[in-house]
């Protein structure tokens, strides 16, 4: 359960502010399927890094789960983004010299998480993403949609109760692109999870029970297929 | 870098154990004369500590034969040996040499605690008289007899002659004098050789370490009362010259391992560039491992320990560096008493460690307050 309050996040630019969110207000159910979309610098992905808390806003509330986020230090937010948030990026942000395994093991050894304990969940987690052949190998040995299976492994080692995926299709051709979605909506459907996907792709947008499209720093219109 | 910092750590360790050890040679050899011994100079200084300086106020009386017997009859004083050194021309069958001659009397040797390799020291009785025998050292036996036999031959100093009766063992070394190249006369014969009424020294030893006070103020009141009233002289005591020299070597250590410290510091800035560089090297690294969920706390852990295993690394190295020099040090130098002061060792990593940690914080702070979205847009 997401709720976010008057949420704006402004940036200083020389000596002008850019406004990329504009008191936003959005509740997000837990297990919901949520697409946000809308034109390029609508603000998309400054909302992404503050619901992944990787960005503070400038003002408003962001409560997870019922508890204030915005309010915690440091250590506490990153508790947070180890333990509940999982985040696939549209550069996918893999280690260049690390397997897809130590990749994907890279959350779980912050956690500090036992190293026989660790091989276990990193090996599930190849395996239901299709990739146990490719555990060894590294990044530039993988195709683009291999590239971003093992980013989704790494984000949902931790079992988080929410995925933010940001344009995680961006970089990829058609048919691994919807290979990717099909994967992500196979985990949003099997383990209840939260999945807010950032596309500029209509049709794979609407495949999402909630549609959210942005203009200029503002929800514009937010269609609730399971709220009519 | 890494050369930097062990180079660093070697100079420290390498430097600090020669001047640990010079500081031990000079104890030891101190420690050789016994610390009972008092050395009684002609003429004051004003200043404490160091030798009597030969510029101080106005000329002092001599000190005599006369005024050593007076110190001699102390209860306090257990040996006294009135001494003259000077260099004068020895030869013997054509031979001639330029060496160091000492007048002394049968007192010195126990003083001294010299052996003799043939023959007898000068012998007691009178000091004022000159009984004509002298002692030589053994290079001096070598170099004017050669393979002959020196004992009972007549020795030529300067233009007076001797009947050579003894030979000083080889042990070597004593503190201002070479043994070997020494030819010892009575003391009446040195003064009438050197034309001189005044002695160069006059040693004596305390009966125990705990009156050497006492005695040294005895001494001064006895010759206070020869001199008219004037304390012209000056005493030196076994500790406090020790003390000085200790000080003085012991300061040189510091200020050489200071030096040697320098170079850490060298180090310690080459590792903090080292580490800025790999910083903004692995700005996107950093920033995945922010957005992954490592707290700020666990960065700057990984890039402190970073630095500071570079740096240990160094130092580690450094010590090898160190006892290879020492190793290489001994084998041209075997007689050299190296010490490895364990302080020195012990200070060297420290201040490697330290260096590590205290410049690892620049860069480690660095990675720690990246903000993760900018970090990952880095490329
Ligand atoms: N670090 C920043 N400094 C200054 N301005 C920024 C910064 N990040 C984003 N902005 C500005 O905020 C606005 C929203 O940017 P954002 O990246 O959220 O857009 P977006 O919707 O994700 O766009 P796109 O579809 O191109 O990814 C833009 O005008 C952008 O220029
Ligand atoms: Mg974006």
């Amino acid at each position: 359960m997401i709720e976010l309050r008057q949420i704006s996040r402004d940036f200083e630019v020389g000596d002008q502010t850019v406004h990329a969110l504009r008191a936003v207000d959005l509740e997000i159910r837990a297990g919901e399927y949520l697409s946000l979309m809308g034109p390029s610098g609508s603000g998309k992905s400054t909302l992404m890094h503050i619901l992944g808390l990787l960005d503070r806003p400038t003002s408003g509330t962001y409560e997870l789960d019922g508890k204030d986020v915005t309010a915690l230090d440091d250590a506490a937010q990153a508790a947070v983004r180890r333990n509940e948030i999982g985040f696939v990026f549209q550069f996918f942000h893999l280690v260049p010299y690390l397997t897809a395994a130590e990749n994907a093991e890279l959350p779980l050894v912050l956690s500090g998480v036992d190293p026989a304990e660790r091989r276990e969940r990193v090996s599930a987690g190849l395996a239901s993403l299709g990739l146990s052949e490719r555990a060894d190998h590294r990044p530039d040995q993988l195709s683009g949609g291999q590239r971003q299976r093992v980013a989704i492994a790494r984000a949902m080692v931790s079992a988080p109760s929410v995925l933010l995926a940001d344009e995680p299709t961006g970089n990829l051709d058609r048919s691994s692109g919807s290979e990717v979605i099909r994967l992500i909506e196979d985990l949003h459907e099997q383990r209840g999870l939260t999945l807010v996907i950032v596309t500029h792709d209509q049709e794979m947008g609407r495949r999402a029970t909630r549609q959210i499209s942005m203009v200029d720093g503002e929800v514009e219109e937010d269609r609730d297929g399971a709220r009519p | 870098m890494l050369l930097a910092m062990s180079i660093g750590v070697a100079a420290v360790v390498v430097l600090t154990s020669l001047g640990e050890s010079a500081r031990r040679f000079v104890s030891d050899e101190f420690a050789s004369l016994g610390t009972h011994l008092l050395m009684i100079a002609p003429g004051r200084t004003e200043t404490s500590g160091g030798g009597p300086s030969m510029f101080a106020g106005d000329t002092p009386r001599d000190l005599t034969i006369r005024d050593a017997e007076a110190i001699g009859r102390s209860r306090l004083i257990d040996e006294v040996a009135p001494m003259v050194m000077a260099q004068a021309k020895v030869s013997w069958g054509g031979k001639e040499r330029e060496t160091p001659v000492l007048g002394g009397t049968a007192s010195m040797r126990r003083i001294r605690g010299w052996t003799l390799a043939q023959g007898r020291f000068l012998p007691d009785g009178d000091p004022e008289r000159d009984s004509g025998v002298c002692v030589i050292g053994s290079k001096i036996r070598r170099e004017l007899f050669g393979p002959r036999q020196a004992l009972g031959e007549w020795l030529k100093v300067g233009d007076r002659r001797c009947r050579v009766t003894g030979i000083l063992a080889e042990e070597g070394r004593s503190i201002g004098m070479d043994v070997e190249e020494l030819v010892v006369i009575p003391v009446a014969a040195a003064l009438a050789l050197m034309n001189r009424p005044g002695l160069t020294r006059i040693m004596a030893t305390a009966r125990s370490h705990e009156m050497m006070d006492r005695a040294s103020e005895e001494i001064l009141a006895i010759v206070k009362e020869r001199h008219q009233g004037e304390e012209d002289v000056t005493i030196v005591t076994q500790d406090a010259l020790l003390a000085t020299f200790d000080r003085i070597l012991a300061a040189l250590t510091y200020t050489v391992g200071g030096i040697a410290g320098i170079s850490l510091v060298v180090a310690g800035i080459l590792i903090m560039n080292v580490m800025l560089v790999s910083v903004s090297q692995r700005t996107a690294e950093i920033g995945l491992l922010k957005a992954l969920g490592a707290p700020r706390a666990q960065i700057l852990r990984l890039f402190l320990v970073e630095a500071t295993s570079l740096s240990v690394a160094g130092a580690l190295l450094g010590l090898v560096l160190g006892v290879l020099s020492r190793v290489t040090i001994l084998y041209f130098y075997p007689a050299l008493p190296l010490t490895w002061p364990i302080w020195a060792i012990v200070a060297a990593l420290a201040t490697a460690l330290a260096v590590g940690l205290g410049f690892g914080v620049i860069p480690a702070r660095r990675a720690a307050e990246l903000d993760p979205v900018a970090a990952l847009s880095h490329h």
